[in-house]
This record gives C-alpha cells, structure tokens and sequence, in this order.
C-alpha cells in the first residue's frame, strides 16, 4: 500500500492512495464529512435581540459559523462525564456577542463573536455577516459550542468538500486519488488523519467484538 | 476604426413604459377617471328632487360633489386621516368622504346652499384619492408602505380586496349571426346599447318569411321595423329604403317588411300601433305616450333619451337593418364574438360607478320621502338633517367586502393574493369573463389571434375556468374614455358629411362613419379618411387612445364602414410605426430612452409608436422582426416576449416548453413562497408565508428584473442532478440534500394570525380580556394549563412557545341569551370562556402582538405565531417549467453522489419526468444557471431574445465543464463511477405553500356529528378518513364481514333500538318503571333490543314526521 501527498495547503489537501480497496478508500472520503468532529454552536442563551432576525433564525445563522477547533482539548459530550445541558470546560466553550449601542446601521460580524473560557476557539473567519442591527436595536447573546459530528447536523462537519475518484482514467489496480477541502476548523490533513483514527477504531472495536465470538 | 452597427433593439421602450405606468396602471385610470367625472356625471343625471311639500314645493338641486381625504370616525366622533397601514393593522376600511353641495330652489329661486355629507367611498391604494399618491419611494417606506407596491386595490374592514376586470362584449356595436335551429335559418342583428350602469339589448331579425322584425326589451312582441323607422319620424317608404342602403339588391329585400307595415303609413299610426303593444288595454293618449318613451329609454339608450335623438335611432337601426340584409346576401361574414375587437374590460372605475349610481338614487329616494314626510319643517338644514350617508357607504364597502354586485353577480371582487410578489402582480392583471363556467363556451375559451399582444397566451387556470379568467399582457394597456368633442371636429375637417345632411349626389359605395356606436355620416374615402385621421393622431392632435378602423367591404357590393371609438376598456398595445420598410423610431431615439432623456410617452407623442386596438390592428401590417421588415409594412413589434403575462413572462426558456407546462408554471407560481413585501413584521392577515433566504435567479429573463421580481424573489438556485435514487424519487418524488436542508436550504416561516376583540353588548355587558379562572362560573373552562402562558391582561407575550389549543387571548362573554331566572341554580350568573386558541394542529412562537382600539371603542388584539418550516418528506416543490415534485427521501450529503470537483446535487430529480412533457427549457435553464454560477453573472432566458443555448454552451466549455451539461458522478455511498454521465446544473427551485404539516392527518377515536352520531369530517374537525362505498366493495368481495360490520356499525354510529315486534315501530325502556312500553300497542307488548345504525334510527324516525310508517318486522335469529 501507498500512500503520497500530491497537494496540500491548509484548507486543501490532495492525496494518492494506492493498493487500497475502494470501500476502504470512500469509508475515509465519507467519515471525513460526516464523523470528524469538529466544534459548532449548539446552545445559545439570548440576552436581548431587538433585530428584525429572529432568535430561531440567529442561533441557525450562528451554528454554522466554522469555529476553530482543538480536539486535543475537547471530548464529545457523550464522552464527558459532566451532566451539565451547556456542557463543562472539557466539552464545550462559551462565547458572547454583543453589538453594543448603535446610532447608525451595522452589520454584525463574526469576528464579534468573543470566546469567554477559551480564547483559540474562536470563528474561522471574522468577517461573516450574522445579522444588521438598524439604530437603537441590539443583540447581547451567550453562546455554548461543543464538538459534534456531521452526522447530526451539517454545522458540525469539518469538510464540505471530500472527493474520492481514480487516479487514472480506468479504474482497475485500486489507484485513488483522494481530496478533502476543510472548512476551516482543522486543518486539511488533521481531517484526514483524524478520519483514518476514526475508521481505525471502528474497526478495532469491530475486531474485538468478533473476536469475542470465538471464546 | 470600424463603425459599430447597433443592434435594433426595442427593448428600452417597454421597459421605459412599465417603469413609468407600472403594473396596476388600468385600475387606477378607472379609478381616477371615477372619482374625477365619473361621480359627478352620475349625479347631474339626477341633478335634483321636486320636494312635494303641502302647499309650497320647493326644489333641492345638486351641485358640486366634493371628496376629502382617507379618513376614520372614531367612536367619540373624532375623525383623524388615516394611511393604508392604519387600515390594515385596525381593520378599518380605507374611505373617504364625499360632499355634495345642494341648493334650496323654492318657487324658481335658490335660497340657501350647504355642502352635505352623503356618503363615503372607499378610496383605491395609490389612487389620487390616496394619502399616498404622489409619494417618492422615501416617503413610502416611512409611511410603512412596500416601496414596490403596485396599488389598484381597496382596504375594506383591513383585507385587501381587488376588483378583478371584467370582460364585456363591447356596448353600442351592431354584431351580425346566422342561428341555424333545424331547417330554419335566423339572421339576427344584436346590438348591446348601454351608458353607465343601464344596458338594453336590441335585437333585429330576418326570418324565413323575409320580413325583418324588431324585439325591444320592453315590448313583449317583435316590432316591423318599417314601422318602428316611422315612429321614429322617416315617413315615406322611399326615405326609409334610402336609409337602409341604396343599393337596389338590398332595398329588394325590403319589400315584405313594407307590406308588413302597411297598415302604418304614417308616424302617428305607427305609434300607435306599437302603443298597442307595449301598453295593451291602456287609455289611448297613454299607449301614444308610454310608446314614446319605449322609444326614448328603452331604444338604443346610448344614443341619447331625448326626442331630438330619435333621428339617430333611425339611422342606427337603418345600418343593424343594412348590416343584416348584407349578411343574409353573404355580402359580409358574420361576426366574430370572441375578437378582441368587440370586447372591452370594465375596471374598478365602471364597477363602482354602477353601484354608485344605484346607490345614489336609494339615497335621493330616501331623502325625497324623508322630506315629503316631515311636512312644512323646511330649510336647508332640515335637508341636512335628512340625509342618511350610510346608503351609499354601506353599499359600497358592503359590496366590495362580499364581491357581491347585485342582480346574481357575486365574485366581482376578490382577496389580493399576497402568496409572493408575483402573485400580486398577476393577480392585479387578471380578467374575468362574465361567461358560465359550467358551459362549455369552447370559442370563448380558445386562445383568439387577436389576443396577440394582449392575452397572455400561457397563464389561464386549468379546469372550470380554463380560458374564461385571463391575464392581460405586459404590453397591454387599457384605454380611458377621451374626449369626443375634439374627434367630432377632425372628422368634419376630414370630409365627414352628417347623416343629417340630405345630398343628392350620395353614392352606395360612400363610407358609413361611425363614433362610438353613433352613425355619424359618411365619407366619400374611408381608407383616406383612416390614414389622414392616424396622421393627426400621431401629431398628437387627439388622444392617443382614440381608434380608428377601416373596415373594407368584403365584397364588392358591401359597405364600407369606418369605426372610431374614444371609449374606456378596449385593449390596446403599443407598436412602431412604419413607413416605406424603415421604422419611424430611431437607433438614437432608443438610446435617449435608455439614458434618461425621453420617455415612451414622447414617442407617442411625436407619432414615433401608436397605441393600437384590436379592430385598427386588422388595418396594421406587422413584422416582428427588424429584419424581416419590407416595404408593406406598416408597423413593427416593440418587443415580442411582451405579449406574455406577468406569470408568462419570469419563465426562462419558455418557447422551448411544450406549451402546456409553461400553464401549469404560470398557475404554480403563485403558489411559491418568497419574499412578498417588506412590511411582513406589521402584517396582519390571517395566513402568510415568508422563505428565508430568497435568491434571484441565475436564469433570469428581462422581465424579471423590470417585475421587481430579482428584489421579491420566490425560490432558490439549486444544483440539480437528473438521476434515478434508489427508487426514492419515482412518480415526480425528488430527493433532497439533507445537509443544504440543514444549512437553510428552502426553510421558511409560517405565520397565522388570531384576532379578538371585545364587544359591547345591550344591557351594559360586555367582554373581558382576562384569564378565565377556575373559581369563576365559566363555561367552556378550558383547563388551567391551555391559560398557563397568559399574562394578567389576558394576552399571551411574545416569544412565548405555543402549541395546539394552548390560548392566546383570554376572553370572557356574557351569556348568549338572557335566560330565565331558575330558582334553583346554584351557581348563578355564568359567563362564558371565548378565548381565542392555537388550532389543534398547529405550533410555533408568539410572533407579535398588536394592540389597537376598534371602531366600537374596545380593545382589539391580533396575535401573531409564527412557526418555522424545515423541509421534510412531502413538502412540495416546483421548477419553473411545469414541473412539481413533493421530496421523497432527504439524503445526507456524504450518501449523495458527487462529482470530479466535488459539487454535491441539493436536489434529485427522475429522468422520467422529462420524455413525456418535453420540457425543454429546464434543460436549457440547467445549462444556463451552471453558465452563470461560472462566470458570476445572470444568464437571460427571455423568451425568444435569450442568450443562445449555443453560446451557452461554448462559454461553459471555457469554463472546464463538458458543453453536454453531463458530468462524471461518483455514487457517495460505494464511491463507485456511475455507468453514465450525469445531467447536472443550476435550476432555480419553488417551494410551494403545501406542506405535510398542514396536511397530515390520522384518527383513532375522535369527534362524531352531533345529528348522526357519525365520525366528523375533515382534518380541521379531527374528522375520520371515510370508509367508502370501494373500500367496502373490497371487504364485501373478500368475505371480511366481521371487518365490515366493525367499520361499518361498531367504530361508527352504533346504536341500540327498542322495537315493538307487533306494530314494528319504536319503542322505548322506562327507567322509572323498569320496563320495555310500546305506545302504540301498550300492554301487553313484545319488546326487542336490535342494533342499528344510528343513521338509520334517524331515517326511520325522519319518515315518520312526514307521515310514512316504517315498520320493522323481527324475527328471531335462525
């Protein structure tokens, strides 16, 4: 088996996967969208919102803002033994925006979203709009992100983009060339190398368990 | 340097002329020609009331009627302006007051004048009546009004309500048939003669027996004509063939109709004779008099009423008599009813005038015997104090609030639809025709060649109303009445003879002239006459709406006619004019449109285009091309793909659909949710939608961006793949991306809104806002947890999550009636609970709450919930082509194929729906969308003038992409290549108002009727789903009787009867005496219980109140 990367970037990485079956090769295109987790807002405590935006339409707007994330330092919830609904230090980061006053009309950015317990897990970038605020309106929220996985909704998937196709033009000697594009949570290749940890203990669970059989 | 040539392209023109007249312009010129002349003609037509006052009549005369601005009374009688917001959101209608000035005449002489309040009108948006005309976009918006709005509607107890324009057959046209019934052959002259709000039809026949005959509404018998000719002053036969044509071939056919009329030799015999027959059994003077005035009002009404127009009568019926002998010698074709040459469209305008009119002389009616009644009290303010203004204001809001007119014309106005901004649009153009949709009228409902330009030929309902409610084009407008007098002038310096002067050198072949159904004389050249009157027209020497035709006789021995009409309601359309194969309107001129510097209007003005009705277009030669333009030519089409509707023409691609689809798209799109006015958060209708995030689309087409409909969009751009899915989107299902869904793909709010108010009642009893309380005596208590989120006022706050029957405004009633006081109630007076609840089915967040005082003075609330909507399996979704689809499986997006770049489909469509429909244009439009997503720009797919798919196709090419349109795609969930390539490209998508949640439905036990006993009907009542007649077919055949019986009787409306077995009638169980008594036989009686059907116990106990005996004999169960 091979393995070689033909590009790579930060948000992009392209790589050749050569003598591995296709089922193997799209289990990893398909757990790179669906089952790296990555962090996304998920609970939001609304403060005031005197926007045109309803607060149902805020949180769907502020979820799928692309948060970086460190997985070394977050579990799932389902992992944490915290029994908290807004998650503790280890599971989730809580952020606050406020638009402040205003006596002219302005578009809430990103880049206002400021995290409270955690200062690198911040937006990816800081100039998506969220809202306009017209004078004398306001938004003061708390926001609560945690990890997830794309499988539970597609705020939390940590690439938009996994390509799997053949190198060559047949395909016939299991040659594939495999590209994920991220979101910009992580980084390209911690997608990937987190995708293969994943399906790696899938499998090992899997072993385990059949191995079980035998006894 | 190579001289650039450009390109002739009109295109400017139209879209300079909706910009400046917008898309409501025909009702406002109704509208503003009503409240201008309109009114005011109709009351000088009464002019006054003959006071009969013991003693000493006296005159009341009417003046100057005057109209103030949109206001409101409030119940403590202060009156404030309003704007249409405050209507709506109050509920109040939007109206204004309307004074007249009346003047006291008493023995010849006025004595006093006052200004009197008479009644109210409800004032059309944007009309000049309105406090909104006149206003920049600014001004709007800070009156909270959608800058866009087009106007042309009424606000009647806070709903918008349209006036939707009517299709008529023209008035005062003599329109000759052949009626075949059998072997008789009917030749019949019908002429509709109307003035406003008053229609009497004449018809003149030529039977078998070849005499022609008359039928007058008010004369139960058909007049000769000869003799109603004499009535009408002509006397010697000679005078009257003369009339009728001098042509010697016509004048034969006459002869039996004078014998007929022998008998009546002179004026005073024929008045007699018809005295005979319209007033039989009166006293003599009577019958001459009452003939008379059949003549003066009930003949040819739009000629005039008075004695001085009976020679006009005589022409015009001298010409229906020429017309029809013409047809029976097939000199002329008969004809054609369904031209739009003899239709016209009545508009608010003429449908108010009518009610107005009638209303009018209610009130006059009144006042009049008010006054008689009062006796000697006199004086100006006595008829003040007379005059009750709530005759005309009751009728009118009353009658737009109900769309009902009167003498069986109901659906006359309707709710605007405010489903999306095009819906409004196209609901503002829309044309009824007055014919039955139960028959099957099948001309009437064909697509007509002269609705070129004027019809849309694509949006019509299918079904009952199919070709019988129609859409004016985008380049239609409607004509406004335009001054006569000045038409009469250049007619005469253009050689025009009056029919009044006698000329001994008149020839057969002169043409008739006719204006506006008046014979007015004739002219030795009639198509010198047209040319030369069109000359003047363009020169701007009379109104541009004015039409004129030429009608060249058919055959050589026909007459030549020319028709002039200023009249209101004909449809007309503008063109370029042509002389010698080059149109008149420059390359420069357009391009002084396109920079500001002219408008349309000066066009017109300088003669450049013209407005053409149907009946001058038979004169026009038109090409459609500059291209193809020669030296015959007379006129050249603006823009072609302007003679679609509103609906018609936002469909890209159109003429590459099979003509079908683009009808079902025009009625489908407005049923798609979108972004339909600015004002959402303060509206307050009953149901309304909102998507959230509308996009313009890719493929768009000229008329789009000039329909506002790129800033009020209606859907979304989708990436859509043509490709089966695991069966998941057979029969027109559609898989859809899970993820795009979960990103905000097609997501939308629902609102609906409750309203309470508390009323007043006799006796000092009134309604309460409060929270129903326990201890209190309250019927219909709901339980205190549906009251739980009610403040202390008795409203619900806002964001507060609510779900079915959970209440949003607590109210208490007084009784209904007051009832007898009963000596033993305990717990005295009640009251009753008349809280106003989510509906059962429904849920969401309390949106708004709006708080206002009613006209009876108590508070008035409307709650607002709003409930967010998520695609799911079985919401409903349309393309632009036709082409609807409800989704069948929601797919998450890493088991959806993709492609080499990765693009992942948001929607998944079956091949299968495109063989079969030939839809085409979606093809082209998912070609166009990839195009346009590549390069960053819109593709235009405007209906003939579209960026060619070719190029298309090459630019997409430049862009990486194969000019097919397929792709490579790989199946997401194996990873494997698909055998074949893959149809993908950008389609824009409609989400369409019904959704599974308003839809779904299931019962176990539930509600039953309280006369049958029977399981309720319907999803709104919590109603059963109806175990049918094939449903039980299907048990009867297989043998499941104990199923049969226990959907049938068990789970229906079981019941228990007592039946005397001796007399077979019903019985009944005693309680108090314990035991089974039969009336009829009493004791002692065999008694058994059977089970029935409750439906059955009532059908036997409904036979019995009509005096019939059902008996039931028992037997007992072998």
């Amino acid at each position: 088996m091979k393995l070689k990367v033909l590009e790579k970037s930060i948000d992009r990485v392209k790589i050749q996967l050569q003598g591995i079956s296709l089922s193997y090769a799209n289990a990893i295109r398909r757990i790179a969208l669906s089952e790296v987790p990555v962090m996304a807002i998920d609970n939001i405590i609304i403060i005031e919102n005197s926007s045109i935006m309803y607060d149902e339409l805020l949180a769907h707007r502020l979820g799928l803002i692309p948060l970086k994330t460190d997985l070394s330092k977050y579990v799932l919830p389902k992992d944490c033994d915290c029994d908290n609904s807004l998650g503790c230090l280890k599971c989730s980061v809580s952020l606050v925006l406020d638009s402040g006053d205003n006596d002219s009309t302005k578009e809430i950015l990103s880049g206002q979203l400021k995290s409270v317990s955690d200062t690198t897990t911040i937006p990816v970038n800081s100039n998506i709009p969220i809202v306009k605020v017209a004078p004398g309106q306001k938004v003061s929220l708390e926001a609560y992100a945690r990890l997830g996985t794309g499988k539970e909704h597609a705020k939390w998937q940590a690439s938009n983009v996994s390509i799997l196709k053949p190198t060559k033009e047949e395909d016939t000697d299991n040659d594939y060339t495999l590209e994920i594009e991220s979101t910009g949570a992580l980084s390209a290749i911690e997608i990937f190398v987190k995708a293969t940890e994943i399906l790696r203990n899938e499998l090992q669970e899997f072993t385990e368990k059949t191995g079980s059989l035998k006894k | 340097m190579a001289v650039q040539v450009k390109k002739y392209d009109a295109w400017p023109i139209i879209k300079n002329m909706l910009e400046t007249e917008e898309v409501a312009r025909q009702h406002l010129n109704s509208y503003n020609e009503l409240i201008e002349t309109g009114l005011q003609s109709i009351i000088d037509e009464i002019n006054g009331l003959e006071i009969e006052a013991l003693g000493n009549p006296y005159r009341v005369k009417f003046g100057k009627l005057t109209i103030g601005k949109p206001r409101v009374v409030e119940i403590d009688g202060s009156v404030s302006n309003i704007l249409p917001l405050e209507a709506r959101l109050r509920a109040l209608t939007y109206s204004a007051p309307l004074y007249l000035e009346m003047v006291m005449e008493e023995k010849g002489s006025a004595t006093d004048m006052q200004r009197q309040h008479i009644g109210e009108l409800p004032v059309m948006v944007k009309s000049k009546l309105c406090a909104l005309n006149g206003y920049n976009e600014e001004q709007l918006i800070e009156r909270g009004e959608d800058r866009h709005d087009p106007g042309g509607y009424f606000i009647v107890h806070g709903s918008e309500r349209v006036i939707v324009g009517l299709e008529d057959l023209s008035p005062n046209k003599v329109l000759v048939d052949i009626e075949k019934t059998g072997t008789t052959t009917t030749f019949k002259s019908r002429i509709y003669s109307s003035i406003v709000g008053y229609r009497s039809k004449l018809e003149i026949t030529l039977k078998q027996d070849g005499a022609v005959n008359v039928k007058l509404p008010s004369s139960p018998v058909d007049l000769p004509f000869v003799t109603v000719l004499r009535t009408l002053g002509l006397q010697t036969d000679k005078e009257i063939a003369d009339t009728i044509s001098l042509r010697p071939e016509i004048q034969d056919l006459l002869e039996v109709s004078f014998e007929k009329s022998s008998e009546t030799p002179t004026t005073d015999d024929a008045l007699v004779y018809i005295g005979n027959r319209v007033a039989h059994g009166m006293p003599d003077e009577f019958r001459v008099r009452k003939a008379l005035s059949v003549l003066d009002w009930g003949l040819l009404p739009h000629l005039g009423r008075k004695e001085e127009n009976r020679f006009d009568k005589a022409m015009f019926i001298g010409e229906a008599v020429c017309k029809l002998l013409e047809l029976k010698l097939g000199l002329v074709t008969p004809d054609d009813k369904d031209h739009y040459g003899n239709k016209m469209i009545k508009f608010a305008g003429q449908m108010l005038a009518d009610l107005f009119r009638t209303s009018f002389r209610n009130l006059v009616r009144d006042l009049k015997y008010q006054l008689e009644r009062t006796g000697q009290r006199r004086g100006i303010n006595v008829v003040g104090a007379a005059i009750r203004p709530g005759i005309i204001k009751d009728k009118l809001t009353n009658s737009i609030a109900t769309g009902n007119w009167g003498r069986g014309k109901v659906g006359v106005t309707q709710l605007l639809d405010r489903t999306n901004f095009l819906s409004t649009t196209s609901h503002l153009r829309r044309i009824q025709s007055p014919l039955s949709r139960t028959q099957p009228n099948f001309e009437a409902r064909d697509l007509h060649a002269t609705h070129f330009g004027r019809i849309c030929p694509t949006e019509t309902p299918e079904g009952a109303n199919c070709g019988l409610v129609k859409n004016i084009a985008l380049s239609a407008m409607i004509s406004v009445n335009s001054p006569i007098d000045d038409v009469i002038e250049r007619l005469t310096e253009l050689g025009v003879i009056s029919t009044r002067e006698k000329r001994e050198d008149m020839k057969a072949d002169d043409c008739k002239i006719f204006l506006n159904g008046w014979f007015m004389g004739f002219h030795s050249d009639g198509k010198q006459l047209v040319s030369e009157f069109r000359d003047i027209r363009r020169k701007s020497g009379i109104h541009p709406h004015v039409g004129i035709a030429y009608f060249p006789p058919p055959a050589k021995k026909a007459s030549h006619r020319v028709y002039v009409s200023t009249s209101a309601g004909r449809v007309i359309r503008p063109l370029i004019v042509v002389k010698n194969g080059k149109p008149l309107l420059s390359v420069e001129k357009i391009e002084k449109i396109i920079q500001g510097e002219n408008n349309w209007r000066d066009l017109l003005m300088d003669g450049l285009i013209e407005l053409i009705d149907a009946n001058e277009e038979e004169n026009a030669y038109i090409s459609m091309e500059y291209s193809d333009l020669n030296n015959e030519h007379t006129h050249l089409e603006i823009f072609t793909p302007s003679m679609l509707g509103v609906a018609g023409s936002v469909i890209p691609y159109p003429e590459h659909n099979q003509s079908p689809r683009n009808t079902y798209e025009s009625a489908m799109a407005k049923q798609s949710l979108g972004f339909s006015t600015p004002t959402y958060p303060v509206t307050t209708s009953v149901r309304e939608h909102l998507l959230v995030y509308p996009q313009s689309p890719l493929v768009t087409t000229q008329l789009t961006d000039l329909l506002r409909l790129n800033e009020r969009p209606n859907g979304q751009n989708c990436v859509v793949a043509v490709l089966s899915y695991e069966g998941y989107n057979i029969e027109d299902a559609i898989v859809m991306n899970k993820s795009s869904i979960q990103r905000g793909l097609a997501r939308s709010f629902f609102y609906r809104s409750y309203k309470a108010e508390a009323k007043q009642y006799p006796g000092g009893m009134k309604d309460n806002f409060e929270i129903p309380s326990a201890e209190d005596n309250i019927r219909g208590y709901r339980g205190e947890k549906y009251y739980r989120l009610l403040e202390p006022d008795g409203v619900i706050s806002h964001e507060s999550v609510v779900g079915g029957g959970d209440v949003v405004i607590g109210r208490t009633s007084p009784p209904r009636f007051m009832e007898e006081y009963r000596e033993f109630e305990v717990k005295g007076p009640y009251r009753r609970d008349t809280s106003s609840a989510v509906r059962p089915t429904e849920s969401g967040v309390v949106d708004s709450v709006f708080v206002t005082e009613s006209l009876e003075g108590g508070h008035s609330y409307t709650i607002r919930i709003r409930d967010m909507r998520i695609p799911e399996i079985g919401d409903k979704f349309a393309s632009r082509h036709g082409q609807k689809g409800v989704i069948g499986l929601t797919v998450n997006q890493e088991d959806m194929p993709y492609t080499e770049d990765g693009i992942v489909p948001d929607v998944i469509i079956n091949p299968h729906a495109f063989p079969s429909r030939m839809t085409v244009g979606q093809f082209i439009e998912s070609l166009a969308g990839k195009t346009a997503s590549m390069r960053g720009r819109q593709t235009d797919g405007t209906a003939f003038v579209g960026e060619n798919p070719d190029d298309l196709k090459k630019e997409l090419k430049s862009h990486g992409f194969r000019e097919t349109g397929r792709e490579v795609m790989y199946d997401g969930i194996t990873g494997r290549k698909y055998m074949v390539d893959v149809y993908i490209g950008v389609v824009y998508y409609q989400k369409l108002h019904h959704m599974v949640t308003d839809k779904i439905h299931a019962r176990a036990r539930g509600q039953v009727q309280m006369l049958t006993k029977q399981p309720t009907e319907g999803r709104a009542r919590g109603g059963g789903l109806r175990f049918g007649e094939m449903e039980r077919d299907c048990l009867i055949s297989y043998g499941a009787s104990m199923v049969l019986k226990d959907r049938l009787l068990d789970e229906a409306d079981k019941a228990e009867l007592y039946v005397c077995e001796e007399c077979g009638l019903i019985a009944y169980y005693d309680t108090k005496q314990h035991r089974y008594v039969c009336r009829i036989c009493g004791d002692p009686s065999k008694i058994s219980t059977v089970v029935v059907a409750y439906a059955f116990k009532l059908l036997l106990q409904e036979m019995m109140s009509l005096n019939i005996t059902p008996r039931l004999k028992i037997k007992a169960k072998v």
